[in-house]
């Protein structure tokens, strides 16, 4: 009887599950169909992915988006230049400095405008701590996701210091509106740098024990290893970017290859390196792969500010830049490595006080493309890392 | 290789469609009327062409655009007779990008899908489909993305009229 089932159930499966995470099926069940999310913790936001699953086993699946959509784009096209700032904070929420950052490049471009050196180095330090930041969300609630409490509290308490840091240089938590177009809105407070140096000494300590807590975890790793496998080429064919496609093996890093700001000249002093995901602990482009390159990413970045504080200039740090700015006629398109991959920003303008076209390259809405393919064949458990390894932000994917 | 150099291997190629390229320039100091143009420079190639175009882009061993980063269209005005189709292509190899815009009329705003050359597209052409009310013939998967499925218009062209109400919501 045993056998009959299983051969009956081979003759009609539709999964083909290769690799090292192999699954067999033996009983016949009828396909489900399971609304995953849209309130649903794991997809961080508001998202529906419709999952048709055969007993444990994902057969295919649908994001749905758009529930967070406000149209950021048509909203470009109806404010002025300077106007259009604070709405760039709000699609990706955890990285706002860096979304700032994308948006001022790209008007600066069209502008043609030199940026005072000691704003190109503020910048810097804050889209780098903001990118710490936001990689200590993706990995503390990465571990939340497949149940691990605790790594996500010691997380969250060294968010909590480069929150603070921001609020003291802006005064905002999370919406910052600090990098404007033509440098950054003010100086940093007395004191601040030393306390920026400060959180960089605590930090080398504190992210060893996110590796021990979670990372080399023997329950983590086998909740991550060997899931989720995004191959090279699928990676490069869906257009992944960020750590994404460095957890993929591909060795590519915007701040390295096609560098913007003084991204360069840290590169050339040997100051950072670019982490690629060699594949130690399964396959090679598998959950733990990537949230791995998230966290060395971070050590990474500690090294960045470092390298600004040491070579701080004084001077202005905003540029004269007129109330109603006028941009000339051309479009521009700006990429920046945004800690969900590259953030691009296409703006057209035709001379006048308002654009024609902002244009906004999310990474997590092309990341998120990949699910559709990668999701089918796993197991629903599995999914959920799946998804939470993606590190998505639906305020960006929605935009 | 820079953008002359990418422009230079489109021509010995014989790249599909190609029509011209556009660099930035100065204005023009004896025409008061020329502004000039800022930014980046761009290929301009046929629409009807635009998926052969990218399928030579990414085969050709010296250009070898792996990734498609970003396809976008662009309304430019209420009375322009065309829209563009704008799209970002990168290197990895060779660490270059490459701009790409095609003309499509508004009058029969149709055009091959680009799909079966980068998958990276499948979600970009939704989106433009759904916000321009632009046709990619032969998609796999032609449903909106970002907006309801009963979303009247297109919102992202410039002569659309904001919605007054929607399903018994005030928009006003």
């Amino acid at each position: 009887m045993a056998n009959e089932t299983r051969e009956s159930a081979q003759g009609s499966s539709r999964i083909q599950a290769t690799g090292p995470g192999e699954v067999t099926v033996d009983i016949r069940t009828p396909d489900l169909e399971i609304n995953f999310g849209p309130q649903h913790p794991a997809t961080h936001g508001v998202m529906r992915i419709l999952m048709r699953a055969d007993g444990e086993l994902v057969t295919g699946a649908q994001p749905h988006l758009g529930y967070l959509h406000r149209c950021a784009e048509k909203i470009g096209e109806n404010v002025e230049w300077l106007q259009y700032l604070p709405y760039t904070d709000r699609y990706d929420y955890l990285a706002s400095m860096n979304n700032n950052l994308g948006y001022s490049l790209a008007v600066e471009a069209l502008l043609g405008i030199e940026i005072p050196r000691r704003a190109t180095l503020i910048r810097i330090i804050c889209a780098e701590l903001n990118r710490i930041g936001s990689h200590l969300v993706a990995f503390g609630t990465y571990g939340l996701d497949i149940g691990a409490f605790t790594p996500f509290l010691y997380t969250f308490r060294e968010r909590e210091w480069m929150m603070a840091l921001f609020e003291k240089i802006c005064g905002a938590r999370l919406t910052y509106s600090y990098i404007r177009i033509g440098g950054v809105f003010n100086d940093a407070p007395p004191g601040w740098f030393e306390e920026v140096a400060r959180f960089c000494d605590v930090f080398d300590e504190k992210w060893k024990e996110y590796c021990d807590l979670l990372l080399v975890n023997q329950i983590y790793v086998k909740r991550t290893a060997n899931v989720g496998v995004i191959s090279r080429d699928m990676a490069l064919d869906f257009g992944l970017t960020g750590p994404m496609v460095r957890g993929s093996g591909i060795d590519w890093d915007l701040r390295r290859d096609m560098p913007y700001m003084c991204y360069g000249e840290i590169w050339r002093d040997g100051a950072f390196k670019i982490p690629v995901a060699r594949g130690e602990m399964g396959a090679l482009g598998d959950c733990w792969d990537r949230s791995w390159v998230r966290v060395m990413e971070m050590v990474e970045s500690t090294k960045i500010v470092r390298w600004c504080l040491d070579h701080m200039v004084d001077g202005p740090v905003i540029g004269e830049i007129p109330k109603t700015l006028k941009v000339p006629a051309g479009e521009a398109y700006v990429g920046i490595e945004n800690p969900r991959g590259e953030l691009g920003h296409y703006v057209v303008s035709d001379g006048g006080k308002v654009s024609i076209r902002t244009r906004v390259r999310g990474p997590s809405f092309c990341n998120l493309a990949v699910l559709e393919d990668v999701l089918p064949g796993s197991l629903v458990g599995d999914a959920i890392a799946i998804i939470g390894s993606t590190d998505i932000v639906v305020g960006e994917t929605d935009r | 290789m820079d953008f002359r150099g990418i422009y230079d291997r489109l021509v010995a190629i014989h790249a599909p469609g190609l029509v011209k390229a556009d660099e930035p320039r100065k204005a023009d100091p004896k025409d008061k009327k020329d502004k000039g143009r800022a930014g980046d420079p761009f290929v301009l190639v046929e629409a009807q062409e635009l998926a052969r175009f990218l399928e030579s882009c990414r085969d050709d061993d010296r250009l070898h655009f792996e990734q498609l980063i970003d396809l976008t269209a662009t309304d430019p005005a209420k009375d322009a007779p065309d829209f563009w189709i704008g799209v970002q292509l990168l290197s990895l190899k060779f660490r270059h990008r490459l701009a790409v815009k095609a003309l499509l009329p508004k009058s029969a705003p149709s055009l091959p899908s680009t799909v079966p050359v980068y998958r990276a597209s499948q979600w970009h052409e939704r989106e433009c489909a759904e916000m321009f009310g632009i046709t990619f013939v032969g998609h796999p998967d032609p449903r909106h993305v970002l907006l309801p499925d009963d979303w009247i218009g297109y919102p992202m062209r410039k002569d659309y009229e904001f919605p007054k109400e929607y399903h018994g919501i005030s928009c006003e």
